[in-house]
């Protein structure tokens, strides 16, 4: 009898052990999967040529410019959305949610003919802007407009999901602690929310960064780096691309990678 | 200080209730008793409320304790303490280390909240309840979350500061034990004060089944009242007849309910004498740590409590058959609501 509970114990083991590491190899074909492209990236770059196109470096200035302001656009517009989204019942909040969710479901080329549709020369929002001098295509608005578009819907659907993590009832008590309601967003729920609200501003900085589908339409110039990329490709060829990619991963990839870190560590988890 | 509340929504509740030094209200879950606090604090619009009518939450001058304790994660023990003092004060820290002291977590002032045990939290959000010197605190449940030996020596110091601090508290709480060591208590039910007073008053004499359930009277016999005499009143329930008392005279045959704590039930091998005696079988024993509770079928159903000495001596009569007892003070008569909840 014990010979047999041995057995099926052992049997057991070795179904656990066969499993964790079938688990190990799909995860590590995976990741290798995901991650080969840019390995490839290393051996196709010619490091012995390695130099920017014309052009490059204003692209550069044009897209890190432009995708702060429009992170400034993204929190201050966002954040007040994504906290009544999280902290508010109504009826009908699931079709303000869908509303919400529309930018981020629309491809990015239909978004920006749908923008240029409103915001154009004639549309009926950007005909009028123009009367008064501020034109909606192709200018410096324009870009923060398609930059706007294209990561908001990130930063809020991160945010809301950060402020709904956090329990009513700490904003109850701050409150009856003679907090009023900014201040106990201030002191209460934005250290609370800071993982969440962080974690959207890094989708948001990436996504505006590499936002190319609605720039393509409303916004070609000016041009900032995914466009750049696209431009070089056509008039020089793929080998002209590659330093402009390596910059463009040098200066979208640091924030998130180092919220990841801190986060990991802790520092930012409330 | 006296609480009067009317509050339509997300429930209705119409509250006339005494504070008085540390204050109980029992009721059960659903019953509206956080509602009740948050709309004192200012959390959830009243219909109308005095004291505080009309003012913001954070103008009301009540100390806060909901469930779990809300202290903030992110602020160690002594900025929890100074969050809701006046920053610009410079002696804002002494203070939030003097409310500390108060509650015996001086040492604990760099602590994160997480690394505090559920007693440790609780004296902690009561420090930095009290420290805005509130004019009353409001408890939600304040024994939920703690265990029986914490429960009992956190209760009496937080009575005992609360009685020294001369702030009146009033706790919420479905548990009897609370309402018993409290200066004053309340039954809310259905959304009314259905009974207040000292803890003796109300749990010697429970006013209706609601309150006797809540108060442990686990024996409810359905029935009717033949006779009075005064206070005193002969009442049937299937072949059993009791004498048992009442707080208000009955009218002959008026439906009533019996109701008796399984502790107040005596048993023995041997024949009582006097009212309130008969034979049963014991159709269900069950051991518990401190005693053993019998379950009886006939004549009525009834549920006793023995301490464990009694029921050792009881062993072999309880297969037999034993004799029960209830002395006619312990059997309270009222009259017959229409309440579907209770058991029996």
């Amino acid at each position: 009898m014990k010979t047999d509970l041995g057995r099926k114990d052992s049997v057991f083991t070795f179904s656990i052990r066969k499993g964790a590491a079938l688990l190990a190899a799909s995860g590590a074909a995976g990741l290798l999967l995901l991650t080969l492209p840019f390995f490839s990236l290393i051996t196709a770059t010619s490091w012995s040529r390695f130099h920017l196109a014309p052009g490059d470096l204003a692209a550069v200035e044009v897209s890190v410019i432009y995708t702060a302001v429009a992170l400034i656009f993204i929190v201050f517009i966002g954040t007040p959305t994504a906290y009544w989204m999280a902290r508010h019942r109504f009826h009908g909040k699931w079709l303000i949610e869908l509303l919400l969710l529309l930018p981020l479901l629309t491809p990015p080329l239909a978004m920006g003919l749908l923008l240029a549709t409103l915001y154009g020369p004639y549309g009926w929002v950007g005909a009028p802007l123009q009367h008064l001098g501020l034109l909606l295509t192709n200018s410096a608005p324009a870009f923060i407009l398609a930059q706007f578009y294209g990561a908001a819907p990130y930063f809020i659907i991160a945010a809301r999901t950060a402020f709904e993590g956090i329990p009513m009832e700490l904003e109850q008590v701050s409150l009856t602690l003679g907090k009023n309601r900014w201040q106990t967003f201030l002191h209460v729920t934005l250290p609370l929310a800071r993982l969440g609200l962080a974690t959207g501003l890094a989708l948001a900085w990436v996504r505006a960064l590499g936002e190319f589908g609605i720039v393509l339409v409303i916004a070609y110039f000016p041009q900032g780096i995914p466009v750049k990329l696209w431009v070089n490709l056509q008039d020089i060829g793929l080998g002209a691309v590659y330093p402009l990619l390596w910059l463009f991963f040098l200066i979208a990839m640091p924030f998130p990678l180092l919220l990841g870190v801190l986060s990991r560590r802790g520092r930012l988890a409330a | 200080m006296r609480i009067e509340y009317h509050i339509e929504h997300p429930i209705r509740l119409d509250i006339d209730l005494e504070v008085e030094g540390f204050t109980a209200l029992l009721g059960l879950s659903g019953e509206g008793k956080t509602t009740l606090l948050k709309s004192i604090a200012g959390l959830i619009q009243a219909k109308k409320g005095t004291p505080f009518d009309g003012l913001p939450p954070e103008q009301r001058p009540v100390g806060y304790l909901p469930q779990g304790y809300a202290l903030f994660p992110h602020l160690d023990v002594r900025r929890n303490v100074a969050f809701g003092l006046d920053k610009t004060s410079s002696d804002h820290q002494a203070s939030a280390d003097f409310w500390l002291e108060r509650v015996g977590m001086r040492d604990h002032a760099s602590a994160m909240p997480h690394e505090l045990s559920g007693g440790q939290q609780q004296r902690v959000a009561v420090a930095r309840a009290l420290a805005r010197r509130p004019r009353l605190l409001l408890l939600d449940e304040p024994t939920s979350a703690l265990d029986i030996v914490t429960r009992d020596e956190l209760l009496e110091r937080l009575i005992e500061l609360i009685d020294a601090l001369g702030i009146p508290a009033l706790a919420v709480t479905h548990d009897p034990h609370l309402a018993a060591i409290s200066d004053h208590m309340a039954i809310l039910s259905r959304g009314h004060i259905v009974q207040q007073g000292t803890p003796s008053e109300v749990f010697l004499s429970p006013s209706s089944l609601t309150a006797a359930r809540l108060l442990g009277y686990r024996n409810v016999l359905p029935g009717a009242v033949k006779t009075c005499a005064g206070y005193e009143c002969v009442f049937e329930t299937g072949n059993l007849t009791l004498l048992g008392q009442c707080a208000q005279p009955f009218d002959p045959n008026q439906p009533a309910a019996a109701v008796i704590r399984p502790e107040d039930i005596e048993v023995s091998p041997d024949l009582f004498r006097g009212e309130n005696s008969w034979f049963a079988h014991v159709h269900k024993v069950r051991t518990e740590g401190t005693g053993m509770r019998l379950f009886l079928d006939h004549p009525a159903p009834l549920e006793i409590r023995l301490p464990l000495e009694s029921a050792a001596t009881l062993k072999d009569a309880v297969s037999r058959g034993i004799y029960v007892h209830v002395p006619p003070q312990r059997v309270r008569l009222l009259a017959g609501e229409h309440d579907h909840s209770m058991p029996g």
